[in-house]
């Protein structure tokens, strides 16, 4: 077989590959960009959530506010504080899932890029298997945010109130930008 | 190569390792030789019984979406959790921002795939409305990365332990719906393959092609 088969991201349709953009023969959708357009733009995504990053866990997350006395903590501070109290399970969620997936994404899609462009030796099916990864964790990181808004709705009484904090947008942002990066990515850039 | 010729091919989805499709047996599934990973299942009823479980899915998320999820209760004091009252609170902060993030990701992006769900696979039960039906396809293939709602489940999990610390919790009527759709949604986006649906939409409309 001298062509090369390509999955359709949408239909799963298989697909002749014939190099620059390619519609889909079953939902007529187009599949791929321009292989450097999509290189382009999924470098411009993860350096946008990369630059949000910091911001994300700079600024406090989680303002709370006790007798008029405000408390305020960051995404790490959270983190310390739920490990102090001993609810160890809830604290190693928050640390995977606003910690550890973000960075691993980043360092999944920079290294999913680098072996674009450079021979990296490893083999073409665990690259996709790791670009399988990063698209399925993509969504984990959010449950931070969703947390503190579901405790600001909670607690949000006359002497303690809890409001969410700058952070929680930029952590939100970061989220979105990652998952944008990540779905834009071309798997035909993938290679040996 | 012609397209008959293609759709005897798939891809895996996890490791895009080609293979060739075979038929297969009642109730059984393909897995892939590389990775394992469940590539495509013979389905019994696929059209009849995604219906029916994207109906059931609608009106548990009906219920989900208008009751109480949960109520802290403080010395007499008690707040009560549902998703309406999330989303107004955000805006009220004037986090605009995260209100719309959220608005979409856990409301109407869900709101829409359960809909075009039910709207295609009806008209493709009636054998009707060919055009729309691949354009909600489509639509629901592209939105149902963004569609959160097991990630909020898990928050509220997350957002109950570190509650319990210091307030009485009580768990409404909407908490059990969430329960339901999660467990409706593993199945619906886990065990049917959107391509088994397209497959589905080639046979139904092959002779008005």
């Amino acid at each position: 077989m001298k062509e090369k088969l390509i999955r359709c991201p949408i239909c799963e349709a298989v697909n002749v590959d014939k190099g620059g953009e390619v519609k889909c023969r079953r939902c007529h959708e187009k599949i791929h960009s321009y292989k450097t357009v999509s290189y382009n733009r999924t470098v411009a995504f993860l350096i946008t959530a990369m630059i949000l990053y910091i911001p994300a866990n700079v600024y406090p997350i989680l303002i709370t506010k006790q007798f008029g006395v405000v408390h305020k903590s960051t995404i790490l501070g959270g983190i310390m504080h739920l490990w102090e109290s001993g609810s160890y399970p809830v604290a190693l969620i928050i640390l995977f899932a606003s910690v550890f997936v973000p960075i691993l994404k980043f360092i999944f899609i920079i290294y999913l890029l680098i072996s674009t462009k450079y021979n990296v030796k490893s083999s073409i099916i665990d690259k996709h298997k790791l670009f399988y990864i990063t698209e399925v964790i993509g969504s984990w990181s959010m449950v931070d945010v969703f947390v503190v808004a579901i405790l600001s709705v909670l607690i949000h009484f006359s002497a303690v109130q809890i409001i969410p904090g700058a952070g929680a947008t930029a952590f939100a942002l970061m989220v979105f930008f990652t998952m944008l990066s990540a779905l834009s990515f071309d798997t035909r850039l993938i290679k040996k | 190569m012609t397209d008959s010729e293609l759709d005897n091919f798939i891809i895996c989805k996890k490791c895009h390792t080609l293979h060739r499709k075979i038929k297969l047996h009642k109730g059984t599934k393909a897995l892939c030789k590389q990775c394992d990973s469940v590539i495509y299942r013979h389905h019994h009823n696929l059209i009849d019984n995604t219906l029916a479980i994207s109906w059931v899915l609608l009106i548990a998320l009906i219920i989900g979406f208008s009751f109480s999820i949960m109520s802290i209760n403080i010395n007499g004091i008690s707040q009560e959790l549902n998703l309406p009252s999330l989303i107004i609170v955000i805006f009220n902060n004037e986090y605009y921002l995260v209100g719309i993030m959220l608005s979409f990701l856990i409301f109407i992006f869900p709101v829409t795939i359960l809909l075009s769900l039910i709207t295609l696979l009806t008209l493709m039960k009636l054998k009707k409305g060919k055009y729309l039906v691949k354009r909600l396809l489509i639509l629901v293939a592209q939105i149902a990365p963004w569609s959160m709602l097991d990630i909020f489940f898990i928050s509220l999990l997350v957002a109950m332990v570190k509650l319990f610390a210091f307030a009485q919790l009580e768990l409404g009527v909407a908490f059990g719906a969430f329960v339901l759709i999660m467990t409706l949604d593993i199945f619906i986006f886990k065990r049917i393959n959107f391509s088994d649906l397209w497959e589905e939409y080639n046979n139904i409309y092959k002779e008005s092609r």
